[in-house]
């Protein structure tokens, strides 16, 4: 199978992944009993007719099927409806808080990644030496440490104590955010050539990447290395000793080639985990993201939003493993894509 | 082996290590910093740091406090309130007024020589535009018309000449003044609205949600949603910038208390909401104060009159539970004494408080008064349960509070224990928001609920309709079931007065009806409770207009 048949093939799969989806979330958030209506009409205050308008509008009063169908019909017509608790479409919600968490993600990603598969190659290949127990403790730090404490922690001592970095935010009290072409304030700033603003975003970036980060970095780091030494111990990586090859092209072009697999599918999974379940690190660094919109969405009952917001995390998830699948056949030429 | 001992070693030592460097570094925050004072952080930029942020900016559809309290600061109205005064009802855009003797017209002369911030002039004709959009809007996201509705349509407002504007109310309404200062009689541009979608029956203009132009003293700089609101000066405000004013607002959303506590501590917050559990954080740190008044947000126990079990219909049994929540337990254990006695439907500081026993509480927690009303009214400990004698047949009393709400869930919890005593059974249980609200209109399974009320505008009007008026009088309001004929006649005589002394005399009568009839236990009017930084100046508190930042500033004084 070519690989632009399977990309395909993959992608049309993403129709019957997000119809279950749709159902699954549309009848856990419907069949709680709730007044989300008057909640988004004000509450004790609302007037009668705003309920009944928004009743209307949600077809609260139709059966849940019907309502179902009603909602299928607008996303279909890519309308994902109306988010009450912001009073904007759900799609300028996730316009904006969509890129701000990916970004956090891209910057976590890049903070997790290559230390971690970097920390996973030491450690494997100096084995009971002091580095791999020093790696080992940063690996079971970041296992175990929860992530709310961890930012608390970052805030306290390095926005605190020592005012390193800013405490919170995207970007300095009261910069207005550059642009708007893309939402990703780095790009951002970088299209307009705004140098403050870039400088700012960075700088607002640093805690709580590395804080969303560490604990991904944690796996990479364990995966790197428990794959690493079953790898190193193989038959091929005598043979290539036998041939007389440098450490380092053992190492990197035999040994970490194929160890990489599994810290792919890890690294693939942390990066659709990270986009949907920052939701503590984007509270502490008070950063507007998904994590937010969407726990408030859910506490709110704002069904809309939480449909959105279900929907494009399932379109991550499926994106992020076929991206991981592709890259399976790049790094191991033993990988035919569709199993063929 | 050997090395392995000694890599393990060496591992444990560098452990040990960083654990105290932790464990240093969490002592080191408790040294307090002595000598002079910090600098000033963004000297001449107002940075709050709070919780939710606005909905809209559009007066005509803002009824939200995150929202209001911007479009109080972008736009202005008629007449205002000024620092924490809520008697006077100062001139704004009106220099001054005057009312017929038929109650029901007024006449408002109006400021020369204002603009709007885009530089628009300000007449008479903006005023009628403004009052006239709200009730065509009728927005349909709020339903915030009905304040002006009450007693104007669109006939009612005309303009008399470029400076004169007249009101021709439906029927005469005491809190008319009051309402004119609130969010909703915001004067908008007229040429501006109708250059941005004009005005159109029945919906909101989507394009002033988030684009407001006005004649207030500060403009949108922008809004990022969930992050910040930044207004900046107007600088071509009426009242002019002498004198000592900050330049920039900065309101932030930030949900997390501890991120609101180390901002206010390091300076990045001039002002902060900090929940009342967290105040002790706060407390005795450099530069910190603690900003206490109190607000007219009131907290309220419902009994639901008309549930299932019909156990709350008896106004005894209403009057014996009054007796058994102890009001002292809530104001010091539940709200860490931030909390006043609330005697009856209005809060202290508005008008005509004085009306309920002269802010006496009738009801205060006595076990012994409870447990003879009960008795006298036939509800005896004759039901025996595991060695215990109940009341009501042992049926549980239904107890709710919404999640999240550690304030209620204490209360809740305290009450449980002294119905305990009474013989009374109950079960306590919580529920989110939207679960709760369709609890409490959409279902007779709920015998006691707790629940808060917060400001419209100034007038005892929007307390007492909606808690003890009848659904008959658009009141009831929590569902109660509660009605009461002469109420509602008393109600209704007090909202279509202005004379005080009848409106006094009104709300007089009604709490001495209601108060003896309990449908809801005044629990406590909330104390307003910020952390501030101590170079922050001129700000007061007014439950009405809760920011002003006109009158702020940053300096050591």
């Amino acid at each position: 199978m070519k690989t632009w048949e399977y990309i395909v093939r993959r992608l049309v799969l993403l129709i019957p992944v997000i119809i279950g989806v749709t159902i699954i979330t549309f009848v856990v958030s419907h069949v709680i009993p709730a007044d989300p209506a008057r909640a988004f009409a004000g509450g004790p205050k609302a007037q009668p007719e705003t309920i009944a308008r928004i009743r209307a509008e949600l077809h609260l009063d139709k059966p849940i099927w019907e309502q179902y169908f009603y909602y299928l019909n607008d996303l279909i017509h890519f309308n994902l409806g109306k988010s009450y608790l912001e009073d904007r479409p759900v799609t300028d919600a996730l316009a904006q808080y969509f890129p701000a968490t990916f970004e956090l993600t891209i910057f976590a990603m890049l903070i997790a990644v290559p230390l971690g598969i970097a920390g996973g190659i030491i450690s494997a290949i100096r084995q009971n030496k002091l580095s791999d127990h020093l790696t080992r403790i940063i690996a079971i730090v970041g296992y175990s440490l929860p992530i709310f404490w961890l930012a608390l922690m970052l805030q306290y001592v390095f926005a605190y104590i020592f005012p390193i970095f800013p405490l919170e935010g995207r970007l300095s009290v009261g910069m207005a955010p550059p642009g708007p072409i893309t939402g990703f304030f780095v790009i951002d700033s970088l299209f307009t050539g705004d140098g403050t603003a870039l400088a700012s975003s960075l700088h607002h970036l640093i805690l709580p990447s590395f804080t969303l980060g560490f604990a991904t970095l944690a796996i990479i780091l364990r995966m790197t290395r428990s794959s690493m030494l079953e790898v190193m111990g193989t038959d091929y990586i005598r043979t290539a000793r036998a041939k007389g090859l440098t450490e380092r092209k053992v190492i990197y072009r035999h040994g970490l080639r194929n160890a990489l697999i599994p810290t792919l599918t890890v690294t693939g999974l942390s990066f659709g985990g990270l986009l949907s379940g920052a939701v503590l690190t984007e509270t502490i660094f008070n950063w507007p993201g998904m994590g937010r919109f969407a726990a408030d969405s859910v506490l709110g009952l704002d069904f809309n939003s939480v449909m959105g917001f279900t929907l494009l995390v399932a379109v991550i998830y499926v994106v992020a493993n076929l991206i991981v699948d592709l890259l399976y056949a790049l790094v191991d030429p033993r990988v035919k894509l569709g199993g063929g | 082996m050997e090395k392995s001992k000694i890599g393990n070693l060496k591992a444990g030592g560098i452990a040990i290590i960083l654990c105290a460097i932790m464990i240093l570094v969490s002592f080191s925050g408790c040294v307090q910093q002595q000598g002079t004072k910090p600098t000033i952080k963004n000297p001449t930029t107002y940075v709050r740091y709070d919780i939710g942020e606005p909905k809209t900016l559009d007066p005509a559809e803002a009824y939200d406090s995150a929202s209001c309290e911007n479009v109080f600061n972008i736009y202005d109205r008629l007449v205002s309130y000024k620092g924490n005064d809520t008697k006077t009802i100062h001139p704004s855009l009106a220099t001054d007024w005057s009312v017929a003797d038929d109650q029901l017209t007024w006449t408002f002369h109006l400021r020369q020589g204002v603009t709007f911030s885009n530089g628009d002039a300000f007449d008479a004709n903006d005023v009628k535009y403004s009052f006239d959009r709200v009730l065509i809007v009728n927005s349909p996201d709020s339903g915030v018309s009905w304040i002006l509705s009450q007693c104007m349509d669109l006939n009612s407002t005309t303009v008399i000449d470029p400076y004169t504007v007249q009101f021709k109310l439906t029927n005469t309404y005491g809190g008319f003044l009051a309402l004119t200062a609130f969010s909703v009689a915001s004067i908008v541009d007229q040429e501006y609205v109708e250059a941005n979608g004009g005005v159109v029956a029945d919906t909101d203009n989507t394009y002033l949600k988030e684009n407001p132009i006005g004649t207030g003293p500060y403009m949108l700089d922008h809004w990022t949603h969930n992050s910040e609101i930044v207004l900046k000066q107007n600088p071509t405000y009426w009242g002019g910038w002498a004198g000592n004013h900050v330049e920039t607002v900065v309101v932030k959303s930030a949900d997390e208390a501890s991120t609101r506590i180390l901002a206010l501590e390091n300076g990045d917050a001039d002002f902060a909401y900090i929940p009342y559990e967290n105040l002790v954080d706060i407390r005795n740190k450099t530069g910190v104060l603690i900003f206490q008044a109190p607000s007219y947000d009131v907290v309220l126990g419902l009994f639901d009159t008309v549930s299932d079990n019909t156990i709350m219909a008896d106004k005894n049994v209403r009057k014996a539970f009054s007796y058994a929540f102890d009001y002292q337990s809530a104001i010091d254990d539940a709200y860490s004494g931030n909390l006043y006695r609330l005697p009856g439907c209005i809060p202290k500081g508005m008008p005509y408080y004085e009306t309920q026993n002269n802010g006496v509480p009738v009801y205060n927690f006595n076990l012994q008064q409870a447990s003879e009303i009960l008795n006298q009214s036939g509800y005896l400990r004759d039901y025996l349960f595991k060695g215990n004698y109940y009341r009501f047949n042992n049926t549980p009393i239904r107890i709710w509070y919404n999640s999240g709400n550690a304030e209620r869930q204490k209360m809740a919890l305290s009450f449980q224990q002294n119905l305990a005593k009474l013989g009374i059974n109950s079960v306590v249980s919580t529920e989110g928001w939207p679960q709760y609200l369709q609890r409490m209109y959409h279902s007779v399974e709920w015998d006691f609920m707790f629940l808060g009320w917060m400001p419209d505008y100034n007038d005892p009007d929007d307390y007492i309709a909606p808690f003890v008026g009848s659904s008959a009088i658009g009141g009831d309001t929590f569902n109660t079931g509660w009605a009461n004929a002469t109420v509602d006649q008393e109600i209704l005589k007090g909202k279509y007065n202005v004379d005080p002394t009848v409106r006094s005399n009104a709300y007089a009568a009604a709490f001495n009806i209601y108060i003896n009839d309990p449908s809801l236990i005044y629990i406590g009017q909330n104390t307003y409770t910020r952390g501030m930084r101590d170079w922050l100046q001129g700000y007061s508190y007014n439950p009405v207009l809760e920011y002003y930042y006109y009158d702020y500033y940053k300096a050591y004084v």
